[in-house]
């Protein structure tokens, strides 16, 4: 199969598959461009090309990934969400006890064989979003009873929330955010999204108070130091120099590959890669990047808008709502609009399993934008065929 | 469903209202304040490092042992350099030449490491007299700074074993370290330096200071807030007692081994040689450091680096006799007035006999230490070990290695000593392992040398010289050490204060105590007598396969309340009473007399003297390895 023939029989939405592709390209830039301090930090003695390889590889990993998402029914999604769910949480048992702790966090599971930390939370959310839009197409009209809204909504938000939130609380948060978003548009009685909120409220409350008595197990001293840190000064090392690389930038940039600030922000090729991008893309960048991210959720609502079946528009709101809200929250720590995360900025951010899992659920976006075209085609045709009936008759 | 629909549009509002933040925020940091781009401006923040003085080492009455000199470090800023400075000069006061001018200046700008107009090392190592001379044209060569780091000094020659070295810190360690350590820094890495090394170290200190682009001075990052002071090292009184360490070190001129000197009631080590030994001002860290430790590292038949006082082990020979007693005695093998007749040595088989020395029969315990008599100690060890009968001298084996671990035998003592060796106590699993070919065991005949000190057991000189202590004690002993004080009132660890008690009655430490007077008074070792001194001790002589016996001696004195234990091994040197004993009582009578008799003058002379291990291992005969049944132990 050529790559022509891809082309011309890749169908489904050919914006979001632009969006892909940009997203991608930004992405070798940016973290060939911050490689050389990755080399200097972990004396390497591969050069600066061994993490453009490595990120191409990646890039090809996922959009493969992509690809196959996208070759599959989106309502073949619907069956393996209840398996899904029955494999993240005892995989994220597993992490919460027995985990690799790299930054501090015990976040990551080792994959045997491939040298790759695996973050569970990742391949959790995914679960989530998939087992929610299946409930709530499910659970089609009024959600009556608590029993009806507990069980197949509540309890596994609130659970998947809660086994997520020691390790990574920023992760938990905006999957939180992601799932009440849905089932907040879900059609389901208020007093139940309600309910989801105060139970959302009481869990992260007990987690980040909890933790407090617990350090061991919980990250409290690192949120308490960083939310002080967010409201009393003017942010730790590296969100200053953040705030340095934004303002370095100007209307142009640097441009590609002229980062200074690289040299002393941590995490450059991942936390804090928006500020880089700013840095060498000036304030025109920034907006490309930040308009990428926007035209795709304006792509998924269009979408949603035209899709029959509520799975399908479900899904693929819950996806893209998960990957746009992890990008403002990670381009709003850049600048701090808000306390210091460890999250990325999905598909740019330098290659791992977070990168991987974006593109799954692009794919998936994009598999359910194959099938709404398709549908739309098909009654566009039987239109066409009942208005030249009528014609005809 | 309208109300649906506008739920859907309230949270495309919110995402909206969102990203319009985001883009004002955005625009505000990068095209509308100007704070950040100023601080762009400084974005160098450099971590100054203030090096805390390290602690010093004084002696038992106070004598300093280890000092801290300075030493410079030239720093170089490449930007800042005049392109017109005169090189000829400049290289003149810092006694280098061209070539190493400009390797020295022009670093691999490429590598993050080195910036231009941050200052990097140009030249370590700079002594304060060659220092002053350059400080006075030091305004000549702008681009140049210089910072003073301390390396150590001694005011003596002496103690370079127990003293220990610096040395710059190891990669491995940098990395464990969790920041305390970086490249460059000094580390001890033998002895007391590395044993004291984190009391020793101190804390550096920490100064934060900003920089503009141009790497000049702005001030302190936050007011100073995150910097702290340097915390000097503390300062330890050890229990090394230097003129006796000074004598002791002359007394092991010449010769290969260890010596061993304790303050029974204590556990103090009063002096420490292993021979030969080193002027520690041989490896300070200046820029003859790398002669002094090539010129030691280089002599590979002595070994000065090593050290035979607590690392290598080597056969105790007879010293082993009196504990052998005690513990004999103790589980009822022997009894004190046993008496026994020699016949010139033991019978192990119809053709080998283990020999001994012409003496009269042996009437008790005492007689038999005080003639050394082999017999009476193969006979007792071969009671020992076959008293839960014949067939299982395992049993009776691992009783007596249980007593030995009681004396501190066969493994480290855990004295704040770098590199302490266990010694080795065979016990049933070796000689198991040993004789696994044999279907019906191994029997005690076979294994009979332990009982002499001969065989697999070794022992280190320092767990010789804790023998002697505890039998001065008559029956505990102190784990030895060095650390008498920390000058800042800390307390030493409870580990150098508490008894470790044997399972011996103090009833069978008399008869043995008197055997070990007698061995001065009339036995192996009365060269080793001083009238009033009241030496007790006992000689050996360890077989060695490769070359010449080795000379053993330990002891105590006075008889009653013992102020000193002393033990010393010297390689290849021959009979016990030749050297190891006379040197022993020397070092014994100048420690309680202050001062050597004039009539024992002559013996002094003769020991310092002694030039014994400049040669190289003798080569023996292969077939006169194999005669080791028929040699004499003393």
């Amino acid at each position: 199969m050529s790559a022509t023939k891809i082309y011309y029989n890749l169908k489904g939405d050919r914006s979001i598959w632009l969006i892909v592709m940009l997203l991608s390209l930004f992405s070798l830039l940016i973290v060939y461009s911050t490689s050389g301090s990755q080399v200097y930090k972990y004396n390497t003695s591969h050069g600066t090309e061994y993490y453009l390889i490595r990120q191409l590889l990646f890039i090809g990993t996922g959009l493969l990934l992509t690809y196959t998402a996208y070759r599959l029914h989106y309502m073949v999604y619907a069956k393996l969400a209840p398996i899904l769910m029955i494999i993240a949480v005892p995989l994220l048992i597993y992490t919460a006890f027995f985990g690799t702790e790299l930054n501090d966090a015990s976040r990551w599971i080792r994959i045997p064989f491939l040298d790759l930390s695996f973050q569970t939370s990742d391949f959790a959310r995914i679960a989530l979003i998939l087992f929610i839009a299946r409930s709530l197409a499910m659970k089609q009209e009024y959600i009556k009873s608590f029993k009806e809204a507990f069980v197949p909504l509540i309890l596994p938000v609130a659970g998947i929330c809660a086994l997520i939130a020691p390790s990574n609380l920023s992760t938990s948060l905006l999957l939180f955010v992601t799932a009440f978003t849905m089932i907040f548009i879900g059609r389901i009685s208020l007093k139940y999204v309600f309910l989801l909120l105060v139970l959302g409220i009481l869990i992260f409350a007990a987690i980040y108070y909890g933790g407090q008595y617990f350090p061991e197990h919980f990250r409290a001293e690192v949120w308490a130091k960083r939310i002080h840190e967010f409201w009393y000064s003017d942010g730790q090392y590296q969100i200053v120099q953040s705030k340095i690389a934004v303002a370095e930038g100007g209307w142009f940039g640097l441009g590609p590959g002229n980062s200074i600030q690289r040299n002393l922000l941590p995490y450059a090729y991942a936390d804090f890669i928006y500020a880089i991008i700013c840095e060498e893309y000036g304030f025109f960048g920034g907006m490309v990047i930040l308009g990428l991210y926007l035209w795709l959720l304006i792509r998924t609502v269009g979408l949603v808008t035209r899709c029959s079946k509520t799975f399908g528009a479900m899904l693929a709101l819950g996806l893209t709502l998960n990957i746009v809200i992890t990008a403002f929250a990670n381009i709003a720590v850049s600048v701090q609009l808000v306390p210091a995360t460890g999250l990325t900025l999905p598909m740019i951010s330098m290659g791992g399993t977070s990168f991987l899992f974006t593109c799954i659920s692009l794919g998936i976006i994009l598999s359910v934008s194959r099938y709404v075209e398709q549908a739309y085609e098909e009654k566009k045709q039987l239109e066409n065929l009942e208005a030249n009936a009528e014609s005809n008759h | 469903m309208k109300g649906l629909a506008n739920r859907r549009f309230s949270v495309y509002y919110f995402i909206i209202l969102t990203s319009v933040v985001l883009i004002a925020r955005v625009a505000y940091l990068q095209l509308v304040s100007l704070k950040y781009k100023e601080q762009a401006q400084r974005v160098i923040l450099e971590r100054q490092l203030d090096y805390p003085s390290r602690g010093l080492i004084f002696d038992r009455n106070g004598k300093t042992l280890v000092y801290n000199k300075p030493i410079y470090v030239i720093y170089a800023t490449y930007r800042k350099i005049d392109p017109k400075m005169d090189t000829t000069l400049f290289c003149n006061l810092l006694g280098i030449d061209k070539s190493t001018f400009i390797h020295n200046l022009n670093k691999d700008w490429s590598n993050p490491q080195f910036h231009k107009s941050l200052p990097f090392v140009f030249l370590s190592k700079v002594n304060p007299d060659q220092f002053a001379v350059f400080k006075e044209h030091m305004y000549k060569f702008p681009g140049f700074t210089a910072v003073e780091r301390n390396i150590r000094g001694y005011p003596h020659h002496h103690g370079g074993h127990v003293l220990g070295y610096l040395g710059e810190v190891d990669q491995a360690i940098i990395d464990k370290s969790d920041g305390v350590y970086i490249p460059g820094d000094y580390i001890g890495k033998t002895g007391l330096e590395i044993a004291y090394e984190k009391e020793l170290s101190g804390i550096k200190g920490i100064h934060y200071i900003l920089r503009d682009n141009l790497g000049r001075r702005i001030g302190p990052y936050e007011n100073g807030k995150l910097d702290s002071m340097a915390i000097p090292g503390e300062d330890i009184k050890i229990s090394i007692d230097l003129d006796l360490q000074a004598y002791a070190d002359s007394l092991m001129m010449n010769k290969k081994g260890g010596l061993v000197a304790i303050e029974p009631s204590t556990g103090e080590i009063l002096a420490m040689v292993s021979a030969p030994t080193y002027d520690p001002n041989l490896l300070i860290l200046d820029e003859n450091r790398n002669v002094g430790m090539t010129k030691l590292l280089r002599d590979t038949i002595n070994r000065p680096l090593n050290n035979r006082a607590v690392t290598n082990r080597f056969p105790p020979g007879s010293i082993i006799k009196p504990i052998i007693s005690l513990i004999a005695l103790q589980k009822g093998v022997t009894w004190i007035n046993r008496p026994m007749n020699c016949f010139g040595g033991f019978r192990l088989s119809a053709t080998k006999k283990m020999g001994c020395h012409g003496h009269a029969p042996i009437h008790n315990v005492a007689e038999a230490i005080q003639h050394s008599c082999n017999t009476y100690y193969l006979q007792i060890t071969k009671d020992f070990l076959d008293q839960y009968g014949s067939k299982y001298p395992g049993i009776g084996l691992d009783t007596l290695v249980s007593y030995f671990h009681d004396f501190g035998l066969g493994s480290k003592l855990g004295m704040d000593f770098s590199y302490e060796g266990q010694g080795f106590i065979p016990d049933s699993k070796y000689y198991d392992r040993v004789y696994k070919r044999e279907k019906s065991g191994w029997k005690s005949m076979w294994v009979l040398s332990i009982g002499i000190g001969q065989g697999e057991m070794q022992l280190t000189t320092v767990q010789m010289a804790n023998l002697a202590a505890t039998i001065a004690n008559r029956g505990y002993y102190i784990t030895p050490h060095f650390i008498k004080q920390y000058i800042s009132g800390k307390h030493i660890p409870d580990q150098y204060t508490q008894k470790h008690k044997m399972r011996i009655d103090s009833k069978y430490f008399s008869p043995v105590i008197d055997g070990m007077e007698a061995v001065v008074l009339a036995g192996t070792a009365r060269i080793a007598y001083v009238p009033g001194l009241d030496i007790c001790g006992k000689t050996g002589t360890s077989q060695n396969p490769h070359g010449d016996d080795h000379s053993v001696f330990f002891g105590f004195a006075p008889k009653n309340n013992p102020k000193i234990a002393v033990a010393v091994f010297i390689e290849n040197a021959g009979w016990g009473g030749d050297w190891a004993a006379p040197i022993s009582s020397l070092l014994i009578e100048k420690y309680l007399n202050k001062s050597i008799s004039p009539t024992r003058k002559y013996l002094e002379e003769k020991m310092m003297k002694g030039l014994l291990n400049v040669t190289s291992e003798k080569i023996v005969p292969h077939s006169a390895q194999k005669q080791d049944s028929v040699q004499l132990t003393q």
